[in-house]
């Protein structure tokens, strides 16, 4: 990326400089005193044949500066190119100092040599202040002044002085001719090299600058035509010449009509009012985060960044602000708001880790009735996640194979080791998962897999956590299992960085780790979640131990529109236990008749627990959040373990048969979109 | 009731410029053709010049003030700001359109000075000029989503 940058800052030196710069250069030598109308001073054929090397070699030295990333290197070359420049100038100079420039072509050459000259000016400063990558970036901007300022004004004199020789027919028709090319040339030139800087302003002085800019270019195209039509003896009708400049007044209107428009629906009709609201960008966050306006509204947003580092605004309308610093601050034209949009930073991982915003429109709850467009509601996210969501199902095929070489994670829940300091690195990664049948999906992770590794101890035992960020966002993460300040330890780590959290397990239970960085919706819900187990002191040995970690599936590109709205909603796709739809259906959790099999089970959300029961059997212990609720050889049994987001516990049960049980979150409609497997009992 | 009172305005903004409009496309296509080719030198110039005085005195003296007032009321009604003018969509076809309009009465008024003046060129140029611009004006009312 910064390669190409700067490759494309040589690219436009060698351009402007070169190709565009160097051949007026050396017209002038015998252009200009043709112009002024007197011969060429002595002494140019030698100044003529040397400069050549002096810009060429100052030319490729800067351009090949800027391409290895050489500030000083490309410096020096355009140093070097702006001597060669300036040597250029003393003959044009003593030329203009033995006969006095006079009439239009001389005075826009002579300004477009000033406007070279502020442009080399310029440029050094770009080169010696900014770093290669960035150089084009900060001249950008700044093209259109030199291409208008001094590529335009050389060839607008060239040309009035050419059109005057190619037309020729006597020294009386050069004289019309001439007079007709001229005609208001020194309002035309001061009007234009006025307004081309202030064409820099933002907003509606700079369209009028450009407006300036362009009817001075179209009034010398308009007297050049005519000159030409006169010289070639061409008579238009007053009919057809009425026509074609209404024609073109109502051309240029429509243009400027539809300017900016594009790509917006006509839904709605815009009201014609108009709304500004002030926006923050802060340390991962946008204020206000909603912004309501009426449908039809034009709305305008005050940009400015507040915080510490750089940070933008994008709406998912296209339309931008540039990358601001901070306290720098920008005017976001978003048009006319008819339907409601999303607006986040696109600095990378500031989306995810929580920089958005909503633009809503007060129709948001209308409802169908008010709605012609035959939506069943009016909200486009709601109406756009409702095809999205017939695509998603037909992804989601839960009866489909899981791909071949799919392995299931082993829901086998080990003993605790048996130490009583837990030293444990977690890597951040983005990576890929099968998360249902045939299905795969990026996710966020700890440790590469959803959930994250499952962590087990006993009471006092303590945990050091190296969590490092190999990701490219920011991430964090927060063990409920330990009792601590979050300042520190939960803090979001940029990529590359490491933290550590140090925790002493006090408290038994079947906890959740989660990654809590802004928003945290997202970060659960693509993946980033885990558990950490701290046996009851008087756990009772078991025949096989299982845990369950149950999560959301949303589909779709993590952070992207459809998945975050599918997230406030809370409208999953799917439910899945251990990080894949239907996963257990395919890769069953053995069992044998007689055998007591404890699950742990633990809920991550984010927006809902869980019901779980196993078809054919029931619990006759049941531990939730810290606590027996049931224990072996009393008189009940449960049916199913209730469990909150981010609540843990564990049941056990003992098969009667041989034969496969399912396991379900018994809310069914969790159930049947992911949310089951089967315990496979065999006879002992 | 209000409602009403709106559909009158927009009615009479709406009927003004067809008025116009209409005047000079019929002056252009229907007076002039047959002024040029029934009426002798003298009398078609003091025809033509009679035609083009009224015109423009009840372009000047109706239709222009009812122009003007009834646009910047149905403007206001519909909630048209000043700094909604600079935003895309809406406002910016509003400009656009007064841009044009004005562009069309620079072209009649330069009709009106260039036959004062004896260019005749550039008076039929300009007299096209203003027709076709009109026209465009009326196309610029039609995006208008909400006149």
């Amino acid at each position: 990326m910064e390669a190409q940058q700067r490759l494309i800052a040589a690219h436009v030196h060698l351009n402007l400089l070169g190709w565009v710069g160097l051949s007026v250069l050396g017209t002038l030598f015998t252009l200009w005193p043709t112009i002024l109308r007197t011969r060429i001073v002595d002494g140019t054929a030698t100044l003529a044949r040397r400069c050549p090397s002096l810009l060429l070699t100052g030319l490729v030295v800067a351009a090949a500066g800027l391409s290895f990333d050489a500030r000083w290197v490309a410096l020096a070359g355009l140093m070097l190119y702006s001597a060669g420049v300036l040597v250029v100038l003393v003959p044009l100079v003593r030329t203009a100092l033995r006969e006095r420039p006079a009439g239009a072509a001389a005075w826009s050459v002579a300004a477009s040599l000033v406007w070279l000259l502020a442009a080399l000016v310029v440029d050094i400063l770009a080169v010696a202040g900014n770093a290669p990558h960035e150089v084009f970036a900060a001249l950008q901007p700044l093209i259109p002044l030199f291409l208008v300022g001094f590529v335009g004004q050389v060839l607008l004199g060239s040309l009035t002085y050419l059109l005057l020789v190619v037309l020729g027919g006597g020294p009386k028709a050069v004289r019309a001719n001439g007079a007709l090319l001229e005609r208001g040339w020194r309002a035309r030139l001061v009007c234009l090299n006025l307004a081309l800087p202030l064409t820099m302003l933002p907003g509606a002085p700079g369209a009028v600058a450009w407006a300036v800019v362009l009817i001075c270019a179209l009034v010398f195209v308009a007297l050049a035509m005519t000159a030409v039509a006169r010289a070639r003896e061409v008579t238009v009708s007053p009919a057809v010449l009425g026509t074609g400049v209404g024609a073109v007044l109502t051309v240029l209107a429509l243009v400027f009509a539809l300017s900016g428009t594009a790509g917006q629906a006509s839904g709605v009709g815009p009201t014609g009012q108009l709304r500004t609201v002030e926006v923050a960008l802060g340390d991962m966050v946008i204020e206000p985060a909603t912004v309501t306006v009426d449908p039809g509204d034009a709305l305008v947003l005050q940009v400015r960044n507040e915080d510490a580092q750089p940070h933008d605004l994008r709406m998912d309308n296209g339309a931008r602000t540039p990358v601001l610093g901070p306290g720098e601050s920008a005017t976001l034209e978003v048009g006319v708001v008819e339907d409601s949009l999303e607006g986040w930073c696109s600095v990378m991982g500031h989306r995810a880790a929580g920089m958005t915003m909503t633009v809503l429109t007060t129709d948001f709850d209308a409802g169908a009735p008010t709605d012609q467009r035959g939506h069943s509601g009016s909200h486009p996210s709601a109406s756009a996640g409702h095809t999205e969501s017939t695509e998603a199902w037909e992804a989601l095929d839960l009866s489909g194979e899981m791909s071949r070489g799919w392995e299931p994670l082993d829901p086998v829940l080990p003993p605790a080791p048996d130490v009583e300091e837990h030293e444990v690195q977690i890597r951040v990664s983005e990576s890929e998962q099968e998360v249902a049948p045939g299905l795969r999906q990026p996710v966020w992770t700890f440790g590469g897999t959803v959930p994250g590794p499952i962590l087990r101890g006993g009471l006092g035992d303590v945990f050091t956590i190296t969590l490092v960020n190999d990701g490219t966002m920011g991430h964090s993460i927060d063990f409920h299992a330990g009792a601590l300040a979050p300042d520190e330890p939960m803090r979001t780590i940029a990529p590359g960085e490491e933290l550590t959290y140090r925790f002493t397990a006090r408290k038994a239970g079947a906890w959740l780790y989660h990654c809590s960085t802004k928003p945290m919706t997202h970060h659960l819900a693509n993946g980033m979640y885990g558990a950490v187990i701290i046996d009851p002191p008087d756990l009772a040995e078991v025949d096989r131990e299982y845990v369950l970690v149950q999560g959301e599936l949303y589909l779709g590109e993590p952070g992207g529109a459809e998945q975050s709205a599918r997230i406030r909603d809370g409208r999953p796709h799917g439910w899945m236990f251990n990080g894949t739809a239907a996963g257990y259906e395919h890769a069953p959790l053995p069992a044998k008749v007689g055998e007591r099999v404890r699950v742990w089970v633990v809920t991550a959300g984010p927006t809902s627990g869980t019901s779980f029961h196993v078809v054919g059997t029931f619990f006759d212990t049941v531990y939730k959040e810290g606590a027996y609720l049931l224990r072996p050889g009393e008189d009940g049994g449960a049916q199913a373990l209730d469990l909150g987001v981010a609540q843990g516990g564990f049941v056990e049960t003992v098969f009667p048969q041989a034969g496969h049980y399912p396991f379900v979150d018994h809310d069914l409609r969790r159930a049947e979109a992911g949310a089951h497997g089967h315990f496979a009992v065999g006879e002992d | 009731m209000e409602d009403a009172l709106w559909a009158g305005v927009r009615f009479v903004h709406v009927v003004s410029a067809m008025v116009w409009v209409g005047g000079q496309l019929t002056v252009s296509l229907v007076v002039l053709p047959l002024a040029r080719r029934i009426l002798d030198g003298e009398r078609r110039s003091t025809v033509l010049t009679a035609i083009g005085r009224r015109f423009g005195r009840l372009t000047g003296a109706v239709f222009l003030p009812v122009q003007l007032g009834t646009g910047i009321a149905l403007a206001w009604s519909v909630g048209v700001t000043w700094a909604s003018l600079a935003v895309p969509g809406h406002g910016r076809v509003l400009v656009a359109k007064l841009l044009l309009f004005c562009g069309v009465m620079a072209a009649a008024s330069l009709h009106g000075a260039a036959n004062a003046r004896g260019r005749a060129r550039l008076a039929r140029t300009m007299a096209v000029t203003s027709l076709v611009a009109s026209v465009g004006v009326v196309l610029l009312a039609t995006l208008l989503p909400r006149i």
